[in-house]
């Protein structure tokens, strides 16, 4: 054994040497690693939130921390990686999402059912028992995104709405759903949200129907105890795979993970647990400030989401600007504006404002005002946009959350939360080797992500060639030179799934004329105002929708034969897209 | 104490912190109004003492205790709170209409505390409301009965805590088109409806027997057996024939309202109210016999075929013959006037001022189960009252202060622009100006908008 190991190991290494030292520096992540051992040499090292060891070195083997402080002997077969002055993390755990996971088909829920009032429980959502593992998929790209940000755990849950099944905390890497999978069957997961068209459709109904399955489950557990103490004479008990999943948490062996955005969801969901005893977990948490004592109270353990309402935009500042261009007399405009007494309308308007702002600033601080009031919790990114995760954690700690407290609901708290703590949450010698390294501290608003471990395996980002999240632009640079001339397929991202569409750009002596096509257009309508300025590439056009004209602005960045960005249809929303220009025939 | 009593109490200590959401209670004196108590007559010049939510003391020269907040209602009417029989506000969800049986379906897990449509109830001097189920199903789901303290951020605190259970039924032709039009079932029609009500009680009761049965047997030693499966609808179905729960009965039609005074009678039903009622005029007399209940509109019919045959007279005819009967809104709109529908029966009918105000207060009290906490001013009951400048009956009444539990909930002089509790930060923001004198548009006061400015027109308005 341990000479066919030797042997391998020999093989491997004249591998390496021959493809050059370069392997870091490639997308290397589909090959196995040359070694299992690392060396990550003269960094930060931030241990747990508040206790950091400068120019440290730490070493990793088999998957695991082997080693963490300041001058160790580095092992002969590692791979040393110079993270000089960067910081290196315990690799980020996100209580509730559905990174990796895919969606059922969804046409089993459009059937008719004869019967609204007793559908099958597969139609009212009603499956307790499936196993997020059998929707996993490794090669899912939202499990990038995530580990791209520095999370490398995830509890991960299906898709659907009253009880769709039992998650699974998974690692953010792995080559299949068994490998990826820490923890099966952490929980079950649970949304107040009812089915469609049938019983149970409204919130009471899927309060209700919860009471009952849980009571049933209780009785239904009773009764096969006593059947299989002695069977003789006994009615046999019936299988049904929807009351046994019930068992473990009757039992308290397993918790009920609830997604709870609302506030009201959380004082529903709170009724629940009251009335039936299970234990419990929240997850995605919007609004729990004003209830923040009762869920302090109610010991349930909490993810708050990493999502947050945007700014509010400065409505007054851009009409200005616009009056400003209108017109050449700045300085006039300005005087009369200033002089111009605010309108009944103005000052409404100016009210309902404040209210909004403040409204957001609420939701911006909750994550603090769970710190202070000493409830500790962790975070959710579920049906959070992954470019807006380390944006809102800064608003948060602006907002008065403080570094390490952010750093702990990202580490040590969560790993409690799910009973990690002995595996993960802090980089400590025996624990798994899940680690982050930014080049500046994590928070810093330059801090670029260069390497992260998943159980050991490293993913290195590469800044050259930003490994963007979907959506998000890259780079201006008013210098680059591009041809957008041709035709490209452009793919664009909605919560209704992808559209698929072309556009055509022609040259026209100095600017430029297109056409779009595909979609859900029914015939190609003009682009206008097609605008290149160095690699940055903006045109607009008209859609018709029930009626109404909608305008369509897309705005993206042009690299090469690529171009990323977002399009913003109207009041809809901003969604990514992307572009591929077609080999010309 | 023995180990088992403080077990108990201690047990119990706890029930009590999951069970009581913190209800805000308050201290003020109401001095020198007339009081219309409705239950003990009118009292000029009286004051009325409240002490931790409750009226303890009505009388002349009150003197008010230190530190206790003094409201000054002299030349004002001081009345009960109002109570609105038939209500859907504060409520996120009100029609499980995917089956005609749905009574295990409870409107107290969807209590929406921050609807500011409880606010504009307060306004109209509304203290409590009936929060119901719809009319889509036969057997709809159970209703709460609400106090409207508008402020809290805990749908709990807006519950009247030991109020009876209500529930909801439906005849007619919401239930036969929600279902058998809508779906294809039971019920298509009008005998439909009541064969599944029929049915729905006679398997409660095959069902409630069967755990009877089953828990006599537990009792015999060396018993085995499988219990019957446990149904929360049954549960609550046999809630209904053990009279834990009022039945209120959406129902226009004379025929189909006797049909469902048999149907009670059948099976035991004691506690029963009529809401609508278009036609109860028609069989008043077997309505009071049987102690059944009406709450109707004033004067609102011909919205749908089975409400063509109606009239205004109907809440006097009601009243004349000894049915209790209350006038509701089932309306956001509406029940911000009550007190102009409940006049109305004065011109169609002549009531007096005495019977037309029975109609909003201690009437629906009755029917709502709880008429000896609200409904009247009188000492021991709760402080939920309403300060009117001028009679409430008058086209000129208007609600000033509205009281639930001795805290002021509505102040018509501190009536701010925006009392919503949640603001949507995802929401654009409109603006709603009426009169907007920099950018005059044409309006129906253009041009007289010094009358809107007079100091007349404001003192009037005030």
């Amino acid at each position: 054994m341990k000479l066919k190991f030797n042997h391998r190991a020999l093989i491997v290494l004249v591998a390496v040497s021959l493809s050059c030292f370069n392997s870091f520096s490639q997308d290397d992540r589909e090959l196995r690693p040359v070694t299992s051992a690392y060396a990550i040499t003269n960094v930060n090292i931030i241990q747990a939130p508040g206790k950091k060891i400068e120019m440290g070195t730490i070493l990793i083997k088999n998957g695991l921390i082997s080693s963490v402080g300041k001058g160790l002997s580095i092992p002969a077969d590692a791979i040393v990686i110079k993270a000089d002055s960067m910081f290196l993390y315990a690799g980020f755990i996100d209580g509730l999402s559905r990174a990796g996971v895919s969606k059922p088909k969804e046409e089993a829920s459009r059937e008719k059912v004869k019967d609204p009032g007793n559908p099958a429980p597969e139609r009212a959502g009603i499956t307790p028992q499936n196993d997020v593992r059998n929707f996993l998929n490794a090669a899912d790209k939202s499990i990038e995104d995530l580990r791209n940000l520095g999370f490398t755990v995830s509890q991960v849950v299906p898709f659907g709405n009253l009880l769709p099944g039992q998650g699974s905390i998974i690692l953010l890497g792995g080559k299949s759903a068994d490998q990826m999978v820490l923890v099966n069957n952490s929980a079950i997961y649970s949304e107040l949200s009812g089915a469609s068209g049938v019983y149970p459709a409204t919130t009471m109904a899927v309060m209700a129907k919860w009471r009952e399955l849980y009571r049933q489950s209780s009785q239904a557990k009773a009764y096969q105890n006593s059947y299989s103490s002695n069977r003789t004479g006994l009615e046999r008990s019936a299988s049904d795979r929807v009351l046994e999943a019930f068992y473990p948490v009757i039992d308290q062996r397993m918790p009920v993970l609830f997604k709870s955005e609302k506030m009201l969801d959380t004082h529903r969901i709170f009724s629940l647990k009251n009335d039936l005893g299970f234990s419990l977990m929240i997850g995605g948490v919007k609004e729990g400030w004003p209830i923040v004592n009762k869920i302090k109270a109610s010991g349930a353990k909490v993810f708050l989401s990493l999502d947050l309402p945007e700014e509010l935009k400065k409505d007054d500042k851009k009409d200005e600007k616009k009056d400003e261009k209108k017109t050449d007399a700045k300085e006039e405009v300005k005087k009369t504006e200033a002089a111009k007494p605010k309108t009944i309308a103005d000052l409404e308007k100016e009210a309902l404002q404040k209210r909004k702002t403040e409204s957001i600033a609420s939701y911006t601080s909750q994550a603090s005002v769970f710190a202070k009031a000493g409830v500790p919790f962790g975070f959710s990114t579920l049906d959070v946009k992954a470019k807006d995760i380390v944006p809102n954690l800064r608003r948060m700690i602006a907002a008065g959350l403080s570094e390490d407290a952010a750093l702990a609901s990202l580490t040590t708290v969560p790993a409690q939360l799910l009973g990690l703590s002995d595996r993960m949450g802090t980089v400590e010698i025996g624990k798994m080797a899940n680690l982050v390294i930014s080049d500046k501290s994590y928070f810093n608003e330059k801090a670029k992500i260069r390497f992260v471990f998943v159980d050991g395996l490293l993913y290195k980002m590469d800044i050259k060639n930003e490994n963007l999240p979907a959506g998000q632009a890259g780079k201006f640079d008013s210098n680059a030179k591009v041809e957008i001339e041709g035709t490209w397929s452009t793919v664009t991202q909605s919560p209704q799934g992808n559209t698929e569409g072309k556009i055509t750009f022609k040259k026209d002596g100095s600017s430029y004329s297109g056409s779009v096509s595909g979609g859900r257009l029914p015939e190609p309508v003009n682009a206008n105002d097609v605008s290149l300025d160095g690699n940055k590439l903006t045109y607009n056009y008209t859609i018709n929708f029930g009626g109404n004209s909608i305008k369509v602005e897309v705005d993206v960045t042009v690299d090469g034969d690529s171009f990323k960005g977002n399009a913003s249809v109207g009041q809809f929303g901003s969604f990514p897209i992307e572009g591929t220009k077609n080999p010309k025939k | 104490m023995d180990m088992k009593k403080l077990i108990l109490s201690i047990a119990s200590g706890f029930l009590f912190l999951f069970a009581q959401a913190q209800i805000e209670k308050g201290n003020l004196l109401i001095k020198n109004g007339t009081v219309l108590t409705i239950t003990k007559g009118n009292l000029d010049q009286t004051d009325v003492l409240v002490k931790d939510g409750k009226i303890i003391q009505i009388g002349k020269n009150i003197q008010a205790p230190v530190g206790s907040k003094v409201i000054d209602a002299t030349g004002q009417f001081v009345m009960p709170g109002i109570i609105d029989a038939h209500s859907h506000i504060a409520l996120d969800a009100i029609n499980e209409g995917t089956n005609p049986i749905t009574p295990e379906v409870n409107e107290a897990d969807v209590i929406n505390p921050l609807q500011i449509g409880i606010y504009r109830a307060l306004g109209g001097g509304i203290t409590t409301v009936h929060a119901m189920h719809g009319s889509a199903n036969a057997i709809g789901g159970q209703c709460e009965t609400l106090k409207l303290r508008y402020g809290t951020f805990d749908p709990d605190v807006l519950k009247m805590d030991g109020a009876p259970r209500t529930i909801k039924f439906a005849l007619g032709e919401n239930p036969t088109r929600s279902h058998g039009e809508g779906a294809g079932i039971v019920p298509r029609t009008r005998m439909g409806v009541e064969f599944v009500i029929r049915q729905a009680f006679t398997e409660a009761k095959e069902y409630s027997d069967a755990w009877a049965k089953y828990n006599k047997n537990k009792l015999v030693k060396g018993f085995r057996g499988a219990p019957p499966a446990y149904s929360y609808r049954h549960e609550v179905l046999s809630d209904i024939l053990n009279d834990k729960i009022i039945v209120h009965c959406h129902s226009y039609r004379a025929d189909e309202i006797y049909m469902m005074l048999k149907v009670a009678k059948d099976f035991g039903i004691k506690r029963l109210v009529f809401q609508h009622v278009n036609e109860g005029f028609k069989v008043a007399p077997e309505l009071a016999a049987q102690g059944a209940m009406a709450s109707v509109f004033s004067d609102w019919w011909a919205y749908k075929f089975e409400v063509y045959y109606s009239t205004a007279y109907n809440a006097a005819i009601l009243s004349k013959n000894g049915v209790v009967t209350s006038i509701n809104s089932d309306d956001a709109e509406m029940m911000r006037h009550l007190y102009h529908e409940a006049a109305k029966t004065q011109k169609y009918g002549g009531l007096s001022d005495q019977e037309a105000l029975e109609l909003i207060t201690i009437n629906p009290a009755k029917q709502l189960g709880i008429e000896t906490r609200v409904g009247s001013i009188e000492v021991g009951k709760e402080a939920d009252i309403t300060i009117f400048k001028n009679h409430p009956l008058s086209i000129y009444g208007v609600p000033m202060l509205t009281i639930v539990d001795g805290i002021v909930r509505f102040d018509r002089e501190k009536d701010a622009d925006d009392m919503r509790l949640w603001v949507d930060p995802k929401q654009a923001i409109e603006t709603s100006v009426f009169r907007d004198k920099l950018n005059d548009a044409d309006h129906c006061m253009e041009g007289a908008e010094f009358i809107l400015d007079s100091e007349i027109f404001k003192a009037n308005n005030k």
